[in-house]
């Protein structure tokens, strides 16, 4: 009799140490949730409908904002810890979906920070063709001049002298000296989430309009804008 | 240890091996390796196949009036011969002479100025030129998920019928990769097949084409992969700055690809923009008529000489790199449905 109150007492004690790890695991999780938020200053970023003021009594609307998130990386105190394998997701904000990255990790990693890049590598873009994110059916990748196009953002503008006022930033280009290639690293808070403001008025600020539209090929310029639009990406 | 190493290599010989089908493709004796890696798209007969049916197929275009097949046929070495410039959807005309086809697997390099850095993503430049296909790739795949008989071509080639562009161009490149030309006179010649030797004429053409040509028509691919400027006075219309369109590089400006001088016979009109109609005005051009410019090509910037015998001989020679075999193979004609 002893020896069974013996046994129950010893299961009791287990079951209690699962559930107490069960309760500890709560906490962490095997995945973790990255979100991209498009806004404009403090407003939502909405594409086609809504316009949004810019310097002097001017407006602006937006039709597309694209662009690939690669390579996602974790650091705690800068040190290498979990690196997400074929990374690479392409963020539309037409498609809600797409702003959701789902990362599968491993339990308990502990970090603090996370490193992305804005684009696709030099390495990924001569390995011919490539399916997935990386199809080139998703639209970005340039038939004339062969590569990726990083980072895309069209609207209007009534500044534009172009046609329909369009403005088009195609930024893109993987080989010397026009590499476009963005490494972003950001501090982090969480381990099971984080949301990441993209303020396109950070972009959009540093740019005459008026002079500066259409950014079409890897150039000097593409690559200082890429530079700037880096500044875009906060944590809320 | 030793005896598994040997095993391991083994398999990994027998793998790398098995990418490259030698009944789709080979590598003749006297090639160097190619450039392709096959290991990122193995060659199979059904992918082949659906390549084939891609490259003959107008589906590519927007109003499915213009295939790849359009401006290369196979007759001619794969180019469309007495057209200058290439043609495209609602009788638009390009600004560049669409080059003759084969052995893409050696070729690093693509388009007149370079634009295109991998096989695979060839096609796309035709597809979306506003002057010849005028199409997205995205909406090719669209068509190509309507169609029942794609459906089941991918699904015999991928064991999928979801279309992806992945897959379509994988398919094109399968078949481009297949169009190895290496039978001609003149291979059969270096490779001493069958006591072949060439005639009196092709042979001294043979030895002035190694001192004129070959620096840059290098053997026996016939191009040097490289982008040289062959003293071509710009066209005033067209406007054709060729590599520094690409490389925004003041050295790259008036450069273009080499081509291929295989089955050059079939391939005229020739240059970039399709402006000597014959071999004998591209020799004169040569002889005669080098423009001078900053990115001049350093070897014709000494005025090459050449007798009127010494241009016949070079081109009896230049006709020993036709190709019979290879213009004539049914296994790169379309199949009759």
């Amino acid at each position: 009799m002893e020896r069974s109150i013996y046994i129950f007492k010893k299961a009791l004690l287990f079951i209690a140490l699962i559930f107490s790890s069960k309760m500890l695991q709560a906490q962490d999780s095997k995945s973790f949730q990255l979100n991209f938020e498009p806004i404009f200053n403090n407003q939502v970023l909405v594409l086609n409908d809504s316009f949004y003021h810019i310097d002097n009594n001017d407006s602006v609307r937006f039709s597309k904002l694209k662009f690939y998130i690669s390579s996602i990386k974790f650091y705690n105190n800068n040190k290498l810890v979990f690196a997400e394998k074929n990374s690479y997701h392409l963020v539309d904000a037409s498609n809600s979906k797409t702003l959701y990255i789902n990362i599968n990790k491993p339990f308990g990693t502990k970090f603090n920070s996370i490193k992305f890049n804005l684009g696709i590598d030099s390495i990924t873009n001569v390995k011919g063709v490539l399916g997935g994110e990386l199809d080139p059916t998703k639209g970005m990748y340039w038939t004339w001049h062969s590569g990726y196009i990083n980072f895309k953002l069209e609207g209007t503008s009534n500044l534009c002298n172009t046609r329909n006022s369009v403005f088009e930033f195609h930024l893109g280009g993987f080989a010397a000296p026009y590499n476009c290639l963005q490494t972003i690293q950001l501090s982090l808070s969480n381990i099971t989430t984080a949301t990441v403001l993209v303020d396109v008025n950070k972009f959009l600020s540093q740019i005459n309009l008026a002079n500066t539209n259409a950014i079409m090929t890897p150039s000097k310029q593409a690559v200082e804008l890429a530079k700037q639009a880096t500044k875009m990406f906060i944590i809320k | 240890m030793k005896k598994l190493f040997v095993i391991l290599c083994l398999i990994t010989f027998a793998v790398a091996f098995k990418s490259i089908n030698d009944e789709l493709f080979y590598i003749p004796k006297n090639f160097p390796q190619p450039v392709y890696d096959f290991t990122n798209n193995p060659l199979s007969k059904e992918k082949v196949e659906l390549g084939k049916t891609l490259f003959y197929d107008p589906i590519l275009s927007k109003d499915n009036t213009i295939s790849c097949s359009s401006c290369h046929l196979s007759y001619t070495a794969f180019t469309h011969t007495d057209h200058d410039l290439s043609h495209g959807i609602e009788n638009r005309i390009g600004t560049r002479n669409a080059p003759s086809l084969a052995n893409l697997a050696w070729s690093k390099i693509f388009m007149w100025d370079g634009a295109v850095h991998h096989l695979d993503m060839q096609a796309l430049a035709p597809i979306s030129n506003h002057d010849e296909m005028d199409e997205t790739i995205a909406n090719v795949v669209f068509k190509l998920q309507q169609s029942k008989k794609y459906r089941k071509l991918f699904y015999a080639a991928f064991n999928d019928s979801l279309i992806t562009g992945e897959h379509t161009l994988k398919s094109i490149s399968q078949f481009m990769l297949t169009l190895v030309s290496a039978n001609s006179k003149y291979d059969k010649v270096m490779r001493k097949e069958a006591n072949i030797s060439f005639n009196e004429y092709e042979a001294k053409g043979y030895e002035l084409f190694k001192t004129n040509c070959a620096s840059c028509h290098k053997e026996p691919l016939f191009t040097n992969n490289e982008f040289e400027n062959n003293g071509l006075e710009p066209d005033k219309f067209l406007n054709d700055g060729g590599r520094i369109k690409i490389t925004k590089k003041a050295e790259d400006s008036l450069k273009f690809k080499v081509p291929s001088l295989r089955n050059v016979e079939l391939s005229y009109p020739y240059m970039h923009d399709g402006r000597f109609k014959s071999l004998q005005m591209v020799l004169f051009h040569y002889t005669e008529s080098v423009y001078q410019s900053p990115t001049l090509s350093h070897q014709l910037k000494n005025k090459m000489v050449l007798s009127e015998n010494d241009k016949i001989n070079i081109i009896a020679f230049l006709r020993t790199l036709t190709d019979e075999e290879f213009l004539q193979n049914k296994k790169f004609q379309p199949n009759q449905y």
